[in-house]
């Protein structure tokens, strides 16, 4: 369902007063919004959970929605705060490590695999030696050194490269 | 629509009650009647200074303590928007009244240095009475930031807490002001500056933390 930005603000404000019709209206809005802007960032089995997760958090912080002002960009705002936290907590949890617990390296393996699959998708923005670089040792483990021997690049181009494919990286969350 | 979202929308529903918007008129007030009860605390705790009294008053306290209310109002301002996320809203006229403020411990640095270099001892006195008091009395704002801070949904929870710690060391640098004798620039930039830097500092590491969610 595709709502209208005017009709939104209504439905917000309304829901704000306590208008469960209202709310049940806005949520759906919400969420078809949100289904579109998951879909273009993380892999298509995670998009539900993040959408549920921010669907909460939409509930949760009402209040800090502005009636005068646009819904959309409150709620593209508490999305992406959701994303970058989803982002966050796959990546530490993949780069835990707990060698003797087998049942846990299972688990991890997984949620490496999502880390990677969400990493994958900003990933592709980066230059080939960029992304070979992080990977090899952010992801991989290996040490700079390595890197160098696996890459053919030099041991300073490997540390250029992760510091300026991390930054972009980081520029790209932040604008995501 | 998945059931799964059609069961969560439901629940969502039957929990709704009514809110009220975050206001940052509200929020603005609060954190200014927070500042004048730190000012009338001290002054009523701890005495006014002597030339306020009489009326004679000293033009380097006006400035600087005109400087930190305006940071105090600055920062405040900008935390309680924080409050309320909202994509592509820039948030740096705090900084400028930030920088315009960070010329009172630059200068002291300054005259301290040059006091040092030409083998003389540094001008500092070591009352940091007004620092302590200062970041006492600017809890009650930063506690009045902090709640609004978690009642909405900064997305950067770090620098809502830099926001709030600023605003709260700055709030009680004009509290604390009222009360301390000195004039004197160096003591002005470090005790009265430090206050602020070291408010920030907190506001900054306790952020994530109390400003997540």
């Amino acid at each position: 369902m595709v709502i209208d930005e005017a009709t939104l603000m209504t439905l917000a404000a309304r829901a704000q007063r306590g208008d469960r019709q209202a709310y049940a209206a806005m949520l759906s809005g919400c969420r078809a919004w949100l289904l579109r802007y998951y879909a273009r960032k993380v892999p298509p089995d995670q998009i539900e959970d993040l959408v549920q997760e921010t669907l909460l958090a939409v509930h949760r912080k009402l209040s800090s929605f502005d009636p005068s002002r646009p819904l959309t960009p409150w709620l593209a705002a508490i999305a992406r705060y959701r994303f970058v936290d989803h982002l966050r907590q796959a990546y530490r949890r993949a780069t835990e490590t707990d060698l003797d617990d087998d049942l846990a390296a299972d688990t991890r393996d997984d949620e490496r695999l999502i880390a990677r699959l969400s990493l994958d998708r900003l990933f592709e923005a980066l230059p080939a030696a960029q992304q070979r670089a992080i990977a090899l040792v952010k992801l991989e483990g290996l040490s700079i050194t390595e890197a160098a021997a696996s890459t053919g690049q030099s041991e300073s181009l490997v540390k250029v490269n992760i510091h300026r494919g991390l930054k972009r990286l980081a520029a790209l969350i932040e604008s995501a | 629509m998945s059931p799964n979202s059609n069961d969560l929308i439901a629940a969502l529903v039957d929990d709704l009650k009514p809110v009220a918007p975050l206001s940052q008129g509200a929020g603005m007030a609060q954190a200014v009647l927070a500042l004048i009860l730190g000012a009338a605390i001290v002054a009523l705790g701890l005495g006014v200074r002597p030339d306020l009294l009489s009326g004679r008053l000293d033009p380097v306290f006006l400035v600087a303590t005109g400087l930190f209310l305006v940071l105090a109002l600055a920062a405040a301002w900008a935390a309680l928007d924080m409050a309320r996320p909202f994509v592509g809203v820039h948030r740096d006229g705090w900084a400028w009244t930030g920088l315009m403020a960070a010329v009172l411990p630059a200068a002291a640095l300054g005259v301290i240095a040059a006091d040092l270099l030409a083998g003389r001892p540094a001008p500092i006195d070591g009352d940091c009475h007004c620092l302590v008091v200062g970041l006492l009395t600017g809890l009650l704002t930063a506690l009045v930031l902090g709640l609004r801070l978690r009642r909405g949904a900064p997305t950067s929870p770090g620098r809502a807490g830099l926001f709030a710690g600023v605003a709260a060391g700055a709030a009680g640098v004009v509290a604390v002001s009222l009360n301390c004798p000195h004039s004197s620039l160096v003591h002005i930039g470090v005790w009265h500056g430090g206050t602020v830097i070291l408010g920030g500092l907190a506001g900054r590491l306790l952020g994530p933390r109390l400003f997540g969610w």
